[in-house]
């Protein structure tokens, strides 16, 4: 079923309020909620809440033969499904238009950007590949979903573990983690990605990871995946009111620092986690 | 398999002898297609759509209407024949869907779709032969089936592909470039020099970015005029056509009306 | 006061019983006395009577409105139909709205809400196996008695105990807020808070302090969201 769309009031107060640079949250335009990350358990297990928003990324490995086309090359696959859990606006089976641009931006963003060495996925050639498993599960839909998931995406990523393997003659020998240390995967760069929402009324500025009011108020988004080395690795602003060429430049140059500040909290938060890891480790 | 081609020569020149900024053939068609409210066949290159406009008419799921403003149904299908390597792409494929979506979301700011309130607008896309560039002439075909149908809109949408080999940025890529080199769709809108849709899917320095995206903006302007010219040459094709008759009747009823 | 859980006996007892919401009685099959029944309770929550112990029933936390007569509810306009107006009111079904319904509201003179407006209106029907109707007036004195379409400002949506709770009088939220600005607010039973003040961040405060104290969300008490009110720009 499809919501209905917010009342008059509520419309006008929002544009009102953009207008003046004051958001409902209390943020400035060009702001993020700060994420908070929570890692489970196991290694590749990580909840990310961006506000309301959360989504439960999870990394597994499974041993497989490569594709023919490819056969020195991991595989790496990203399974989200926006299920009716996060709002009731979703429906399983066909797929919203929200839905696919989220599936496909995540390809992008770190599939396709090529964030996770492929080659180094290979055990032996044409034989034995490593087949990286990447779910996205959405829990609450909160506004920009996208960057959420596409964030939980690439810590699962790099909190990840995968046992090592050795190639003796024939034989592929998996060693326990007992054994051997885990090995992480090799990640050449960690995108993340930013969404920006534009508004009806030129003069409103566009503000920063919109939450779900200002998403479902918006006339357009935009985009931006990157990484702190200020390479952009999606850039996509499909519609919505047309922008100045400037305009966009200052955007991905908004995008650019906080790609730096958030590449800085996901690198301490990580080392956090293995700190304590370790720590875990040593006392039994 | 890109990496034998030479994308850019010494002497400056491309893998099919263009420059750097050179577009390829453009070629318009706004001949009447079948039931079609409004179409275009459009080709750049090798590159061809063909676009179809119906409506704006009544929604045949109720569902789909809203009680201010039209909406735009886009429906793409990829020609199982149009690329080198024969594939059959199912209608549910994510890839066709976000395709749509696409053209779907940079009409909609376009299109006065508050003229129309509670009806459709379908636009059918239907791509004949890939030779890179897919999303721009798609775009370029439905701005020409749009105004050949007679739907009001506020401005041209002109979309351009454009890509960086090393330093040198490139206009209207091939399959060929587009395999190997970062590349980026950029629709303007001519008049009003904004951007409605820009959308990149490779990695690129931020730096490089902005020499391309301002190089597109300009290109989006060369299209425009092409793409109006294509528009007068059918309008006069279609008084020259009716004219005289028109000129006859009405010279029948009123000898006295100067033309 | 006492907390129970779904299936939990009550000890509910008088000759005039009324049980409310959460409570269900059951006839005892096990003993032999036929006439012995329970009442048992079907939701969590604490379980509440009145003074003479007559009337009794659970008060919990949801976040979905279930309809019931006489209780003042919020709503969007979802769509215009001949004679009235479908009405979202977080329920199950859209409730309808006549146009009739309004002070004043003759045949020829109707009052024209578009879709999207918002309204304030009291539930004059709910059945279960109806959809819910809704009045803008005292259906005997004919007069608004401040129901009707609500105009500006901005409406939050809280859990159902979080309305309840500001319908108290005693409730620290409201008085707290009026101490620092005036405002006007309407309180929906449906999970719906709409406040109106005179500057847009003042309206803000007033959203952001009901998302801090409802407990579902924040769940601040008064010291608290006197403090967080502290730190709000106004």
């Amino acid at each position: 079923m499809r919501p209905p769309s917010p009342s008059i009031p509520e419309k006008e107060f929002t544009y009102g309020a953009l207008k003046q640079n004051i958001r409902l949250d209390g943020r400035i335009p060009l702001e993020m909620r700060s994420p908070t990350i929570t890692f489970g358990p196991e290694l590749g297990w990580v909840e990310c809440a961006l506000g309301k928003t959360r989504v439960i990324a999870y990394v597994e490995g499974k041993m497989v033969k490569p594709t023919p086309e490819r056969p020195f090359e991991g595989i790496i696959t990203i399974h989200s499904e926006i299920s009716p859990m996060a709002s009731s606006e979703y429906e399983t089976g066909r797929p919203s238009e929200e839905e696919v641009t989220i599936t496909r931006m995540l390809d992008k963003a770190i599939k396709r950007s090529d964030a996770v060495d492929k080659e180094s996925l290979c055990i032996s050639a044409g034989q034995r590949v490593w087949h990286i498993r990447l779910t996205v599960h959405f829990l609450t839909d909160g506004g920009n979903m996208l960057d959420c998931a596409c964030l939980a995406g690439i810590i699962a990523l790099r909190h990840f573990r995968r046992p090592e393997v050795e190639v003796i003659g024939e034989d592929e020998v998996i060693h326990s983690p007992l054994e051997r240390a885990p090995v992480p995967l090799a990640i050449h760069h960690s995108p993340y990605c930013f969404t920006f929402a534009f508004f009806p009324d030129s003069e409103t500025s566009p503000v920063l990871d919109p939450s779900q009011l200002e998403q479902r108020l918006s006339a357009g988004l935009m985009s931006i995946a990157l990484n702190a080395q200020k390479e952009i690795c999606v850039l996509q602003k499909l519609g919505g009111v047309p922008q100045d060429t400037d305009e966009i430049l200052r955007l991905v140059k908004v995008a650019v620092a906080q790609a730096k500040d958030l590449s800085d909290l996901v690198d301490a938060k990580l080392r956090e986690d293995w700190e304590w890891r370790r720590s875990k480790v040593e006392v039994i | 398999m890109g990496s034998r081609i030479e994308i850019l020569n010494e002497a400056g020149f491309r893998s099919d002898g263009r420059r750097q900024h050179e577009l390829r053939d453009l070629n318009i068609d706004l001949s009447r297609h079948g039931e079609a409210d409004g179409s275009a066949l459009i080709s750049h290159g090798l590159t061809q759509v063909l676009v179809s406009v119906h409506g704006p008419r009544e929604a045949k799921m109720r569902s789909h209407t809203f009680h201010d403003r039209a909406n735009i149904n886009v429906e793409v299908t990829v020609a199982s024949f149009s690329t080198g390597e024969r594939r059959k792409r199912l209608r549910g494929d994510k890839r066709i869907l976000e395709f749509a979506a696409t053209i779907k979301a940079t009409f909609e700011p376009v299109i006065r779709t508050s003229l129309y309130p509670r009806s459709q607008i379908d636009i059918y896309i239907q791509v004949l032969q890939q030779d890179g560039g897919t999303l721009q002439t798609c775009i370029n075909g439905t701005t020409l089936a749009l105004i050949n149908a007679g739907i009001p809109m506020t401005d041209f949408v002109c979309a351009i592909s454009g890509g960086v080999h090393s330093t040198s940025p490139m206009l209207d890529l091939t399959t060929l470039e587009e395999n190997d080199i970062p590349h980026v769709t950029v629709a303007v809108m001519p008049k009003a020099k904004k951007v409605v849709l820009v959308t990149m899917e490779t990695r690129l320095h931020v730096d490089r970015f902005e020499e391309i995206l301002n190089l597109a903006r300009d290109a989006g302007s060369i299209l425009h005029r092409e793409m109006k010219e294509a528009v007068l040459n059918r309008s006069i094709s279609l008084v020259s056509t009716a004219g005289p008759a028109q000129l006859r009747e009405k010279g029948e009823d009123d000898m006295n009306v100067d033309y | 006061m006492a907390f129970v859980l779904p299936g939990q006996e009550v000890p509910a007892k008088h000759v005039n019983l009324k049980l409310g919401p959460g409570l269900l009685q059951q006839s005892n099959y096990t003993t032999s006395e036929d006439s012995e029944s329970t009442v048992i309770s079907t939701k969590a929550g604490t379980l509440q009577h009145s003074g003479n112990r007559s009337k009794w029933w659970v008060e919990g936390n949801a976040k979905r409105y279930v309809p019931a007569p006489q209780e003042s509810v919020i709503g969007a306009v979802t769509q215009r139909m001949g004679e009235g107006y479908r009405v979202d009111i977080g329920s199950a079904h859209q409730a309808s709205l006549d146009a009739l319904a309004f002070e004043g509201a003759t045949k020829r003179n109707k009052p024209n809400l578009k879709v999207g407006s918002l309204i304030y209106a009291r539930v004059s029907l709910a059945h279960k196996d109806m959809e819910p109707e809704l009045e803008c007036f005292d259906a005997q004195s004919r007069k608004s008695e401040g129901y009707g379409e609500l105009k500006g400002g901005f409406v939050v949506s809280c859990s159902l105990k979080m309305c309840r709770d500001l319908l108290d009088p005693k409730h620290f939220l409201l008085p707290l807020l009026g101490g620092r600005f005036p405002f006007e607010s309407a309180v929906g039973m449906n999970g719906r808070v709409w406040a109106n003040a005179k500057e847009i961040k003042q309206t803000i405060a007033i959203v952001r302090c009901i998302e801090a104290v409802d407990p579902d969300g924040g769940g601040m008490d008064a010291n608290a969201a006197k403090a967080f009110l502290q730190t709000l720009d106004l």
